[in-house]
């Protein structure tokens, strides 16, 4: 254990953690841009500093480890100074559209901007100016408001293995980009979209179907219905629409998800969607009951076992289903029907 | 009263004959955009925002002011329609400050709702834009004029009350802004803090000063709730964050009420964890004071304490 004073309040915390893991787990609230605790730390965005007496430099509380004796003060002046100059510039190079930007209610630096009182970049020169890459199906990247906090990088690399993108150039002209610049569509991006739920600012936007802001949806938590693994995940919902999808920390996935959990949600509310199962009647499907479809699929199974013996049938099951489910299935087949004829698709 | 039968964008809707095509739209949820149209108010036609498309019409008409007539064939969102009201709209911006990166009213300001919806953006010019005067003289209410759109939504709510019309237009054209009273400010004018205009400012004009650098709208759990101090019951919100009764806020004044300091602030000592201290305004200034004399419960306190005293005194000698 460490014993540190934070703002002046004498805590005891573990050692071998960051003065700003300690202060989360404390409540005292840290801006930060690029940090992210699934990752590495990165140091990159500077926001975190905070003033340790001793030392001439501000440090960055995400690289430094806590020490026994620390004395540490998280919103002095000082502080406070350097993280508002640290904005301001920020801000000059940011283009000030937050008016119908997608991101705005869920910003990080409209955020820490308004927190910190910062209404305005006043450093007037050079801004960045970049094509937008509209150019992958799922979501746009414009290096404009890109802060380079290097997440979706990270994010890539380290959690979903993919390594589509890296930082090129230096200085002012780095900027997040794809191998030879051939842009996302011909990148290997596997469109997770995980760089896109990692992004602070509006530099990472999925693509919008039907126009919403971020205050005026409900996040609805559920399970993604895709696979077996069970995803857990928000379901955006505006006016009783399903309107975007965003990943939920904690097990199985931890803020993760796949291109089909993420992006392939508007068959809930498309207007061809079955609700109800379709009996075919006089060579027409017609909608029935639950209770309807299992008596005829009971019904029809008995029929062609008594007729044709239980090796006329075999099961194929989905992806989709539980693993118990997938056990049930098979069972059913053995112990009910009375055959071996039972696989399931991920073998296909 | 008889009914009428039009159709707004291919829908039938069947309304009163008194209907402006505004609220017949609403009833077949066709939300026309309007900035200046508030259904408390008297219809001014200000904004034209809310521009429609009647056959057989040449010119666009406006929906708050245009009656609804049998057989009416409306669209709301034509092309004809969408150009006039980006157009509308690029103009308002042109002369609105470019700061919804922390404004108050980011969330819910009509200004950026509309623009959103018709995608249209904060445009680079030359010219002139309104000066940007702000007047922090009073602890509930910040007006600044560099955003004022000029609905006249506030002027028309303040001189419902016959006892207020504090807020009137002054000056022409260009230089016209809201004043209070004889261009005052908040503070040495008559206004009374009541807030019904910053429930209806449709922009960050006229905001709610005990909410600023509290949070944005998007970050509060929002509780609707009764004001306690009369039987009417005006409507107000207390807003939460993280589990804590930030501020509270006026809504709606409850029927043939005018909303009241009075009742903001007892809303705010009943709800709210850390109540700022009060206010009251004592000859033309605005006088920090304690929660006793800011309700009115001076007098009855002290005499509730002594009446106690005695009452227990009879007790023990009885």
């Amino acid at each position: 254990m460490a014993r540190i004073i934070i703002n002046g309040v004498k805590y005891e915390v573990d050692d071998n953690i960051t003065i700003l893991e300690a202060c989360n787990r404390l409540g005292i609230s840290i801006p930060t841009l690029c940090h992210d605790e699934r990752l590495n730390p990165y140091g990159a965005c500077r926001l975190c500093v905070v003033e340790i007496k001793g030392r001439k430099n501000l440090e960055a509380s995400c690289t430094t480890k806590v020490r026994d004796g620390m004395e540490i003060e998280t919103h002095s002046d000082k502080v406070i100074r350097a993280r508002k100059e640290i904005l301001d510039l920020l801000f000059s190079n940011h283009p000030e559209d937050c008016l119908t930007c997608e991101k705005s209610g869920d910003c990080k630096l409209q955020d820490y901007c308004y927190e910190y009182g910062v209404e305005r970049g006043t450093y007037l020169g050079e801004k960045k100016d970049y094509p937008i890459d509209d150019s992958n199906p799922f979501y746009i990247y414009d290096p404009n408001k890109c802060i380079l906090c290097g997440k979706c990088i990270r994010v890539c690399s380290q959690l979903q293995g993919t390594n589509a993108i890296g930082l090129e150039n230096r200085g002012f002209k780095t900027k997040v980009a794809t191998p030879f610049n051939m842009g996302l569509a011909n990148s290997n991006c596997v469109s997770c979209g995980n760089c896109v739920a990692a992004c602070p600012v509006g530099a990472l936007m999925p693509k919008k179907r039907i126009k919403h802001r971020a205050w005026e949806v409900n996040m609805v938590r559920t399970t993604c219905s895709y696979c077996g693994v069970g995803c857990q995940m928000y379901l955006l919902v505006k006016d009783n629409q399903v309107v975007g999808v965003e990943p939920a920390e904690g097990v199985p996935n931890h803020g993760l998800l796949c291109v089909k959990g993420r992006f392939g949600y508007s068959f809930i509310n498309h207007p061809d969607r079955l609700k109800t199962p379709l009996i075919k009647r006089n060579g027409k499907f017609e909608e029935a009951t639950w209770e309807e479809a299992y008596d005829l699929i009971i019904k029809k199974i008995n029929e062609i076992k008594d007729k044709y013996g239980p090796d006329s049938l075999a099961g194929l099951t989905s992806a989709r289903c539980t693993n118990e489910e997938n056990y049930l299935f098979q069972k059913m087949f053995r112990a009910l029907i009375g055959t071996n004829n039972v696989d399931h698709c991920a073998r296909l | 009263m008889r009914e009428v039968t039009l159709i707004i964008d291919g829908r039938k809707v069947t309304v009163p004959d008194n209907f402006f095509i505004i609220q017949a739209a609403r009833e077949v949820d066709i939300h026309i955009p309007a900035l200046c149209y508030d259904p408390s108010l008297e219809v001014v036609g200000a904004c034209r925002l809310c521009l429609v498309e009647i056959e057989g019409s040449r010119k666009l008409q406006a929906a708050c002011s245009t009656r609804v007539r049998e057989g009416m064939v409306v669209h709301t969102e034509s092309d004809r329609v969408v150009n006039m009201r980006k157009e509308i709209l690029r103009l308002l911006l042109d002369n609105h400050p470019n700061d919804c990166l922390t404004c108050q009213k980011a969330g819910e300001c009509l200004l950026q709702q509309y623009a959103y919806r018709y995608d249209v953006k904060f445009r680079e010019h030359s010219g002139a834009k309104r000066p940007s005067y702000v007047d922090t003289s009073s602890p509930y209410i910040l007006k600044d004029d560099s955003k004022c759109i000029l609905c006249g939504k506030c002027v028309r709510t303040c001189s419902q009350v016959q006892d207020r019309k504090v807020l009137s237009f002054a000056g022409r054209g260009f230089n016209t802004r809201i004043v209070l009273d004889a261009d005052f400010t908040l503070e040495e004018s008559s206004c009374v803090s009541c807030n019904r205009c910053v429930t209806l400012c449709p922009v960050g004009a006229l905001v709610d000063k005990r909410l600023l650098g509290k949070g944005r709208l998007w970050e509060y759990e929002i509780k609707e709730v009764k004001c306690k101090v009369c039987e009417y019951g005006c409507d107000f919100e207390v807003l939460v964050k993280k589990g804590k009764n930030i501020a509270v806020r006026a809504k709606e004044p409850g029927k043939g009420r005018p909303l009241c300091l009075k009742g903001r602030l007892t809303t705010e000592f009943m709800y709210l964890d850390n109540p700022e201290r009060p206010y009251i305004k004592e000859n033309r200034q605005f006088i920090e004071t304690t929660w006793k004399e800011a309700l009115g419960l001076k007098d009855m306190l002290d005499k509730l304490l002594n009446y106690e005293d005695e009452e227990m005194g009879v007790e023990y000698n009885g």
